[in-house]
């Protein structure tokens, strides 16, 4: 039994772990469920066509929602970096600028909710709230409230590269998020900024005496989550090869879900690049796996708070300083104290 | 010194932007005559700015109270019904010449609002969703309705795709919003279309997530297409799904024609699913007209007492036959 909670102590270590276990879990019950859909490979081409966008989403935010923080501005940052796109690209032929000003149009709102967050004080929840208002109606008023096909794109290289796909079948989105995916695991987990981050997250008064410059990180960290979003909206700007005022505006709720299910912490101090991978992977096929089972899309939310449910407690059950942690309990349980007591008798 | 100087910056950037939306927004405002005799209308427009079941009913209506000199102040719900009644409330408290409503919410979560309005002397009209009863109660007051008939919108649209090639005993599904009252008249329509030729049709519903993103449809459509293998044909009466038609399709590895597919509204991404024979057929509500009517209505009930005027704008459906001639005016937000 004392190897077996060792062996589990070293399992439990692992990053995401609950959400892995859920991930699979749903895997393998909408394989059980629908045989025909999910063991063909179009349904996870497809998984892996529309859910990067949200992904790329998803990392920003847990960088934010880990330093104590919160951005409701990612959405409005899609149709305004979307817009950015498409209008340069069809006034000028030039998609790498059309790249690079969408990026950076991100990167201006990230900056300036920084600044009001961090230089003037507006909690980040109102600041946040106000630019996504004022984005997506600047948004509407540039364009005039009309959509754009831009299908001219595909005939230039910037599309195969971004969403294209692989061998004919793979999106070539699910590997660069897969990418960047890697890559703020270790500016959150190996990196000093990350470090600050946390710091900031658990206590932002201990942090600056530690010598963490608070106001600097924090406009930095969403300056960069705006820098993430306007990748995400040339994401799926070029895969929808359209652009729409409205786009963006559903992925709020869902992206957040997928953070918090992933296991990023609300109080901010600690996050999971993992669990928000596999968050976002299973939020964003829910709803299809339990179409293909055929009962009914008005299960969909009742599933999706089961999920959310069983991962935020499996969560809190495997979590190190939970006086509850399954694995605590276990050594304090009856069977435990019965196995040392065979021991010492023997 | 440093943080006074960023600061600066801030507000610097902020009211650049502010200047620059304001000027936008002056280069396309209404020149009506300001005069005391100015009309003011609140109009209900649907869903949210610029969405393609919007689009074409904003600048309907613009037009109209350009060429009438009416003051329009437009309301977007985001297609809420408790929205819309919030919004008729406010509309009410400003105390104008006349209000467009929506008949999403119900007859009975409008009546008392209208008849209150009414003995105030605002003219009151309707239009996208139909409200018979009150429509009948208050017509000599200039009550209209300019908008297709939903469910015989669905059903028509339902007719031409069995027009594009359905056979008795194919497969079909219609994918709409069934758990929305008012909203889910014209899958219903097309549902019965489709089955009383013949078809085995079965319902999905449109979640909230995917009714403000409909991107989030391709995986769920996949995923009933790969269950489905013999299916033939899908419907829909959602403006934005839509226009993803194509990409589903696409998606599900099958091609133009394959299976046969029915929408609503058109949009330039929907313009291409037709021309690339993806998208079968649309049903075309001419949303222009649901723009443009309400607001001459209350116009001509106000100066001349015209009672309210029934118009049914669904005149048919956009296939490749007609694609070509529609596509500028389309993409322009007329059609």
């Amino acid at each position: 039994m004392k190897k077996s909670l060792n062996a589990l102590s070293v399992f439990k270590k692992i990053e995401g772990l609950p959400i892995i276990i859920v991930f699979i879990m749903l895997i393998i019950a909408f394989t059980i469920t629908a045989p025909t859909v999910f063991t063909n490979y179009r349904i996870y081409m497809s998984f892996l066509q529309t859910v990067p966008p949200m992904l790329v989403l998803g990392l920003g935010l847990t960088l934010v929602i880990t330093a104590g923080e919160i951005d409701l501005s990612f959405s409005a940052v899609i149709a305004f970096s979307g817009f950015i796109f498409s209008y340069i690209f069809r006034t000028l032929n030039t998609p790498w600028l059309a790249f690079v000003s969408a990026i950076a149009g991100g990167g201006l709102v990230g900056f300036i909710n920084g600044i009001l967050i961090a230089k003037i004080g507006v909690p980040s929840i109102m600041a946040t709230l106000a630019s996504q208002f004022f984005w997506n109606g600047l948004t509407i008023k540039l364009c005039g409230g009309l959509s754009w096909n831009i299908k001219v794109i595909k005939t230039y290289f910037i599309h195969p590269l971004f969403v294209g796909r692989l061998f004919g079948i793979i999106p070539v989105q699910a590997i660069w998020a897969l990418g960047l995916t890697i890559f703020i695991w270790f500016i959150l987990n190996r990196h000093k900024f990350g470090e600050s981050i946390m710091f900031i997250g658990d206590n932002p008064e201990v942090a600056r005496v530690m010598g963490v410059n608070v106001e600097k990180t924090k406009i930095q960290l969403f300056t960069i989550n705006g820098l993430i979003a306007g990748f995400a909206a040339v994401l799926l700007t070029l895969e929808m090869i359209n652009f729409w005022t409205t786009q963006g505006s559903g992925f709020l709720l869902p992206v957040m879900a997928a953070v918090f299910i992933g296991g990023t912490s609300i109080a901010g101090g600690q996050g999971s690049i993992v669990g928000t991978f596999f968050g976002t992977y299973i939020i964003g096929s829910l709803e299809a796996g339990v179409v293909a089972t055929g009962i009914g899309g008005y299960w969909t939310r009742l599933v999706t708070g089961l999920v959310m449910g069983a991962s935020v407690v499996l969560n809190i059950l495997i979590d190190e300083s939970n006086p509850k942690n399954i694995i605590k309990v276990l050594k304090r349980s009856v069977f435990n104290k019965g196995l040392k007591n065979n021991r010492t008798n023997t | 010194m440093k943080q006074k100087f960023t600061v600066l910056i801030l507000i610097t950037i902020i009211s650049i932007l502010i200047t620059g939306t304001l000027l936008f927004s002056c280069k396309g405002k209404t020149t009506s005559k300001n005069t005391t005799e100015e009309i003011v209308i609140y109009m209900q427009m649907g869903g949210t700015e610029g969405d393609p079941s919007t689009l074409a009913r904003t600048n309907g209506a613009k037009a109209a109270a350009k060429s009438l000199g009416v003051k329009l102040i437009e309301q977007y719900s985001g297609w809420q019904p408790e929205k819309m009644i919030n919004q008729f409330k406010e509309a009410l408290s400003a105390n104008p010449d006349g209000i467009v409503i929506m008949g999403h919410p119900g007859e009975g979560a409008f009546e008392a609002l209208v008849d209150e309005a009414i003995s105030k002397g605002i003219i009151v009209t309707s239009g996208n969703n139909p409200l018979p009863n009150i429509e009948k109660k208050y017509q000599e007051k200039g009550f209209g309705y300019a908008g297709a008939e939903l469910y015989a919108g669905g059903y028509l649209t339902g007719e031409s795709m069995v027009k594009a090639g359905l056979k008795s005993g194919d497969k079909a599904l219609v994918y709409g919003l069934f758990h929305q009252e008012g909203r889910n008249q014209s899958p219903q329509g097309m549902f019965d279309a489709l089955k009383n030729a013949g078809c085995k049709v079965e319902k999905l519903d449109i979640s909230p997530e995917v009714d403000s993103e409909a991107s989030l449809a391709i995986p769920i459509l996949t995923a009933y297409i790969e269950r489905n293998p013999d299916l033939k044909a899908i419907g829909t009466q959602h403006g934005n799904i839509t226009s993803n038609l194509m990409k589903v399709l696409e998606a599900a590895g099958k091609k133009p024609g394959e299976i046969i597919t029915g929408g609503i509204d058109t949009s330039p991404a929907t313009i291409e699913g037709v021309e690339k024979g993806y998208v079968s057929t649309t049903f075309d509500q001419v949303l222009y007209l649901q723009g443009y009517y309400p607001v001459l209505q209350i116009v001509l009930t106000k100066k001349y007492k015209i009672p309210g005027l029934h118009i049914n704008t669904g005149v048919g459906t956009v296939t490749t036959k007609n694609i070509k001639e529609l596509k500028p005016l389309i993409e322009e937000g007329i059609r």
